[in-house]
C-alpha cells in the first residue's frame, strides 16, 4: 500500500472510532435527553443549509443586480464580517441568559457596540467602493500619482 | 396540464454549476478548513483538560501548579470556539453549492461510498454547529434544551473530532492539491467550478467577474472575523483588553472587583450564610469534630495570596485572598496535612454543593479557606463567611458558604 492509502485508511478508522465513543458516552441518557441532543444536532444542519445559506445567496444576487459594480467586492466583504460576527454575537445580544439577580454578566451596552459595529462596516464599505471608483475610471490619474 | 415528472423536479432543483460566484473555490476552502481545524483541535485538547480538572483521573495528578493553568487553558478553550464561528460560517459558505452535486459514480458501490461521505459530512456539520451554539450559550449561561451541557458537550465533541477526521482523511488528495497552488490564480482546481466554466461560462456576464472579492480578500476578511470576534471578547480573561471587548459577557467588574458566577440567593444560601450563629464543622479522619466560629478563624494565622477565579465559562480573573490554610484547620483534629477533604457548602441549590479537595493541593499553604478578598471581608455572593481558594482549579470547585470541612480516612 502506499503511504498516503496508509495514512488516509488510520485516520478514517481513528475518526470511526472516536465518534462511536461520542455515541456511546450517551449510552445512560435519558429518551427526553436524546430527543433534545438529536434536535440541536438536526437543526443545526437544518438552520444553515435551508435558512442561512440560502438567504445568503438570495442576498447575492441580489446585491449583483442592485448595486453598481465598484461596490460589489467592498460590500460582499463587510457583509461576510458583519454577518459573521453578528452570528457570533447573538447570545450576548439576544437578551437572554444570565440571573436576574447576577449584574455581573451580561453587563454591557452590546446593542450600542453592535450598532455602531455595523454603521463602521458601511461606512468602510462606502470609502472602499469610492476608492474603487475612482481606480477604475481614472486610471491615469492613478499612474502620474 | 401536465403533473411534474421526477425529471422535472430535478430539473428545478439548483447544481453546484448554479453558483457562479469565483470567490468560492477549493483553495480557499482549504484554508479556511486548516484554520478552523486548527480551532477545533484546540477546543478538543483544552475541553479534555477541562473535564480532567473537574475529575482528575488518578494516571494524571493535577496539582496546583501552574497556578494560573486552568484559567489558561479554559481561557484559550473559549477564545478558540469563538473565533471557530466566522470561520465555520465562511467554510460552510464556500462549500454550499456541493449540497447539491449530483452523483457521479453512480454504480451501487459508488453510490454506497458517495452516502458514507455524505453521513459523515453531516455528522461533521451537525456536531460543529452544536459544539459552537451550545457553547457560546453555555457562556451566558442560557440553557435552552433537555439536555446536561457538561456531558453532551463532551460526547458530541467526540463525534465532532472524528467526523472531522474521516472528512480529512477522504479529502486529503484535495487539500494537498489546493495547498500546492496559490489562492488567486483563475482556475480553481474545484472539478465542480472546473465543470462550470465549461458548460455556463457564456452566461455568467464577464463585466461582473472583476468586481466581486477575489478568494485572497475573502481569506483575509474571515482571518480578520476571527481576529476581531476574539479582541471584542477576550477581555473576560485576557486583562489588557478589558476595554476592548464590549461583546464580552463579563466585563471584570464585580462587587470587591470580581465577578460572580452565581448569587447567595440563587445557590439559597442566604439564610444560613448570615446566620450569626455560624460554626464551621471541622470532621478529622478518626470522627473527631471541631467547631471553630468566624472569630476564631480569623485568629488564626493568615496568609495572603494572589489566585485566579477561573470558570468554565471562559471568564477568570486575579483578585488577593486572606485566610486560613486548610492544612491548618484540619490539623487541629490531628489530621495528616497530606489528606483529601471533604468540602460541604450550605448552599441548597444547584450542583457543586459539595466538593473534593485532593491531598496535593491541602498540603500546599495557598488552599485556603478564605476570609478576605482583596482587602475586605468577604461579601455575602462572594461566599461569606467563608470559601474554598486553591491554586489552578475550575471555579464551581472554589466551594463558596462552606459550612463543613470532612477529612477522608
Amino acid at each position: 500500500m502506499r503511504t498516503d492509502t496508509v495514512i488516509r485508511t488510520a485516520l478514517g478508522a481513528v475518526g470511526v472510532g472516536f465518534g462511536l465513543w461520542g455515541v456511546w458516552l450517551m449510552r445512560d441518557f435519558s429518551f427526553e435527553q436524546l430527543l433534545s441532543t438529536g434536535i440541536w444536532l438536526a437543526g443545526g444542519i437544518l438552520l444553515h443549509d435551508a435558512v442561512l445559506a440560502p438567504l445568503t445567496v438570495a442576498l447575492g444576487v441580489a446585491a449583483s443586480r442592485l448595486l453598481p459594480g465598484h461596490y460589489r467586492a467592498a460590500t460582499g466583504l463587510a457583509f461576510l464580517v458583519w454577518a459573521t460576527l453578528t452570528i457570533t454575537f447573538i447570545p450576548v445580544l439576544s437578551g437572554q441568559g444570565g440571573k436576574p439577580d447576577n449584574d455581573t454578566l451580561l453587563d454591557q451596552p452590546y446593542l450600542i457596540s453592535w450598532l455602531v459595529l455595523t454603521g463602521v462596516l458601511a461606512g468602510a464599505a462606502v470609502i472602499a467602493a469610492q476608492r474603487r471608483k475612482r481606480r477604475v475610471t481614472r486610471p491615469a490619474d492613478a499612474d502620474a500619482g | 396540464m401536465r403533473l411534474p415528472t421526477v425529471e422535472d423536479i430535478e430539473k428545478r432543483i439548483p447544481r453546484p454549476e448554479t453558483f457562479t460566484s469565483q470567490s468560492r473555490g477549493t483553495r480557499l476552502t482549504t484554508r479556511v478548513g486548516t484554520a478552523l481545524g486548527i480551532a477545533f483541535l484546540i477546543c478538543f485538547l483544552t475541553g479534555l483538560w477541562s473535564h480532567f480538572q473537574y475529575d482528575p483521573p488518578s494516571w494524571l495528578p493535577i496539582g496546583p501548579d501552574p497556578t494560573q493553568l486552568y484559567r489558561i487553558t479554559q481561557g484559550t478553550h473559549v477564545i478558540s470556539g469563538t473565533a471557530a464561528v466566522p470561520l465555520l460560517l465562511v467554510k460552510l459558505w464556500s462549500v454550499f453549492p456541493r449540497l447539491f452535486a449530483r452523483p457521479h459514480d453512480t454504480t451501487k458501490r459508488g453510490l454506497l461510498l458517495e452516502s458514507l461521505e455524505r453521513a459523515s459530512i453531516g455528522a461533521l456539520v451537525g456536531s460543529s454547529v452544536f459544539m459552537l451554539a451550545s457553547g457560546l450559550l453555555n457562556i451566558v449561561q442560557w440553557y435552552p434544551w433537555d439536555f446536561s451541557f457538561r456531558r453532551t458537550h463532551e460526547a458530541v465533541a467526540w463525534i465532532a473530532i472524528g467526523s472531522l477526521l474521516v472528512h480529512i482523511a477522504v479529502k486529503l488528495p484535495v487539500i494537498r492539491r489546493a495547498f500546492a497552488a496559490p489562492i488567486d490564480e483563475p482556475g480553481d482546481s474545484d472539478e465542480a467550478i472546473a465543470r462550470a466554466s465549461d458548460t455556463t461560462a457564456s452566461d455568467t456576464p464577464l463585466e461582473d467577474q472583476p468586481d466581486s472579492a477575489g478568494r485572497r480578500a475573502v481569506l483575509v476578511g474571515t482571518f480578520a472575523s476571527a481576529g476581531l470576534a476574539v479582541l471584542l471578547t477576550a477581555g473576560q480573561t485576557v486583562p489588557f483588553l478589558r476595554k476592548v471587548s464590549v461583546f464580552a459577557v463579563r466585563d471584570g467588574d464585580g462587587p470587591q472587583d470580581l465577578p460572580i458566577n452565581r448569587t447567595a440567593r440563587s445557590a439559597g444560601a442566604t439564610a444560613s450564610a448570615l446566620d450569626p450563629a455560624f460554626v464551621l464543622e471541622v470532621v478529622g479522619a478518626d470522627g473527631t469534630v471541631i467547631s471553630l466560629d468566624r472569630e476564631q478563624l480569623k485568629a488564626m494565622p493568615q496568609q495572603t495570596h494572589r489566585l485566579p477565579i477561573a470558570c468554565v465559562e471562559g471568564w477568570s480573573r486575579n483578585a488577593t485572598w486572606t485566610g486560613v490554610p486548610v492544612r491548618d484547620i484540619i490539623a487541629l483534629t490531628g489530621a495528616d496535612p497530606r489528606s483529601d477533604v471533604k468540602v460541604r457548602s450550605m448552599q441548597t441549590r444547584g450542583a457543586f454543593a459539595t466538593s473534593e479537595l485532593p491531598a496535593v493541593f491541602v498540603e500546599d499553604d495557598r488552599t485556603m479557606l478564605a476570609l478576605e478578598l482583596n482587602g475586605q471581608a468577604l461579601s455575602l455572593d462572594h461566599g461569606y463567611p467563608c470559601r474554598i481558594i486553591a491554586p489552578n482549579r475550575p471555579g464551581v470547585l472554589q466551594t463558596k458558604w462552606v459550612r463543613r470541612l470532612e477529612v477522608r480516612a
